[in-house]
């Protein structure tokens, strides 16, 4: 597995557009994991107000609500680690270096090992870098603390990795599909953000399909079944029931798309005469 | 170890088009082995099977009387077709990735790219190479974990005159050192001069194979000339290593019977009172050999 990771890490480390890519994902967690206050302030200057309650005094900073807040709001970027994914796919395919790198003697095997341990650090790194900017925030300005406090409700951390993982996974699948990286990246944006939650959209709420089997469905498709680990956790702030932990239910259906994603990838390598 | 390539009942098709049929072939150690054929007709799929990036439909292969194909694969330095290598990365990282693959000493890196004529441009970027660079970095890269086998599919494609040369000198060397080389080329020449055994393929069909010299040496033609042309003509139909006389005007051209030479011409000459002024022999060009099989098989 190292080893596998050591080959990933010899083609990315001098890989500029690779940095580049990195710089901006841990930019826009950055921004993600500081900017809830400004976000607030936007809030107000739009003209909210949460049942006469003044947005910027809402504690969203406070342990041990933050690990949601923060992660749901950051899972946004992880479509960042997945142009990552895709661009690095997509250079050993118009390069040929996919092939190179069996004639050279990897196993098909070792290269899926390799793109998946990639896509494990990405997201470990992703991880670790939300988890101290939640705790950096949190040190500043929670109003409540104390090691059970700060350390609870820490699965929505492990949530967080885990979309990562599966997302980035969609993507590897896909760019193998596709092998235009610029339609690939268009495809998942726009499947994202737009397809698929127009169709959960329509299905939960259009009285035509509201009461039948179709919202029910919905909860099994890719990206909603990852949006379900962390839900909007600020409905809480309005004095609304949220979902504050993790859907087993959610994790198991997700867990059975990684697998479909996985299989699909080994079965094309497998198949895929590399000309 | 017996054999170091085995192939049997190999076929592949894309679509319709039966890229290789049925192919069977063994490459001992030691051999420098060409594949020839014109373009098309199934060498780089048949190289591509062999290092399972093209999957078979039938047939069978394998490396080292049965070694494990990934193992195999870290014992064999190959390029197919175009050299692949990432642009954005140097010579020397693109190196670290292979060296990396093969568990190799980092260290034969800069020996490599010394012996190729790229260690002045080791840290700049492949894509800045020009063709016959990349070329000659990507047999580098096959040189570089110091494999017993080279697989080399054209070898000298896109480099010029002195590249050619240096290259073909460069496989001449390799095989010397008792490596097995398998090269895939339509270049006839080139296989002349460097291999030692060859098949031919058309249509992904096996039609030739054999070694190079006894290809070459199946015919054997002499060119003579002396004094007295007509003398000299006569003298010759009692030769016994005699098979046709071909009155060439200003020479005569002998065909001999096989286990006959120039040697024993020379001596029957001279035994009979005729001093010859020229005394040459012929060795067919492969090329000739080479279309003759593939109109043989037409």
């Amino acid at each position: 597995m190292i080893r596998a990771l050591k080959l990933e890490w010899l083609k990315v480390k001098n890989y500029r557009v690779f940095w580049i890519l990195i710089s901006m994902y841990l930019l826009a967690l950055l921004i993600i994991a500081s900017g809830g206050g400004l976000f607030l302030t936007w809030l107000k200057n739009q003209g909210a107000d949460f049942n006469g309650i003044d947005p910027t005094i809402v504690p969203i900073f406070d342990f041990p609500d933050i690990w949601q807040n923060i992660t749901y709001l950051s899972s946004f970027a992880k479509i960042f680690i997945a142009f990552i994914v895709i661009i690095s796919v997509n250079n050993d395919l118009t390069y040929n270096t996919l092939r190179q790198n069996i004639i050279d003697g990897i196993s098909k095997k070792e290269y899926l090992a390799s793109k998946f341990m990639m896509i494990v650090s990405l997201a470990a790194v992703s991880t670790l870098f939300v988890f101290l900017s939640g705790l950096i925030n949190g040190l500043f300005y929670s109003h409540v603390w104390g090691i059970d406090v700060v350390f609870a409700k820490t699965q929505f951390l492990f949530a967080y990795f885990y979309e990562i993982v599966v997302y980035c996974s969609l993507a590897f699948l896909l760019s193998l599909i596709i092998k235009k990286s610029g339609f690939v990246i268009v495809a998942l944006f726009l499947y994202t953000f737009m397809f698929e939650p127009i169709a959960v959209a329509v299905f939960e709420n259009a009285p035509f399909f509201r009461d039948g089997i179709m919202p029910t469905i919905a909860q099994y498709f890719p990206i909603k079944s990852l949006n379900n680990l962390i839900t909007i956790p600020f409905g809480k702030y309005i004095f609304r029931e949220i979902q504050d932990y993790i859907s087993i239910k959610s994790f198991l259906i997700s867990f059975g798309w990684l697998l479909v994603y996985i299989l699909s990838i080994s079965y094309i390598l497998n198949k895929k005469d590399l000309k | 170890m017996k054999t170091t390539l085995k192939i049997q009942g190999l076929s592949k098709s894309f679509g319709r088009i039966k890229a290789v049929q049925n192919l069977n072939l063994s490459v001992m150690p030691g051999q420098v082995y060409g594949i020839l054929g014109p373009n098309g007709s199934g060498k780089t799929t048949t190289l591509g099977m062999i290092l399972e990036v093209v999957t078979p439909q039938n047939g069978s292969f394998s490396w080292f009387d049965g070694m494990p194909n990934i193992e195999a694969r870290k014992k064999i330095g190959a390029i197919l077709e175009t050299p692949c290598f990432l642009p954005y990365l140097s010579a020397t990282r693109n190196l670290e990735i292979v060296a990396h693959i093969k568990n190799t000493d980092t260290k034969r890196i800069d020996l490599v790219l010394r012996q190729l004529g790229l260690f002045d441009r080791k840290d700049d970027k492949f894509k800045t190479f020009s063709l016959g660079m990349k070329q000659r970095l990507s047999i580098g890269a096959a040189l570089l974990a110091n494999p017993p086998v080279l697989i080399l599919d054209e070898p000298t494609n896109g480099l010029d005159p002195q590249g050619i040369a240096e290259v073909r000198q460069l496989i001449v060397d390799i095989a010397k050192q008792g490596k097995t080389i398998i090269i895939a080329s339509h270049l006839l020449d080139e296989v002349q001069k460097v291999c030692t055994h060859f098949c031919v393929l058309k249509y992904g069909v096996k039609i030739h194979e054999g070694a190079v010299s006894e290809t070459l040496g199946e015919i054997n033609k002499v060119e003579l000339k002396s004094e007295n042309m007509k003398n000299l003509a006569q003298l010759l139909e009692k030769f016994e290593g005699k098979e046709k006389i071909e009155n060439g005007g200003n020479t005569l051209t002998m065909t001999l019977k096989d286990g006959y030479n120039a040697m024993q011409i020379n001596e029957f000459c001279f035994n009979n009172g005729i001093v010859l002024q020229k005394l040459s022999t012929h060795t067919n060009s492969l090329e000739k050999e080479f279309l003759k099989i593939l109109k043989d098989h037409d």
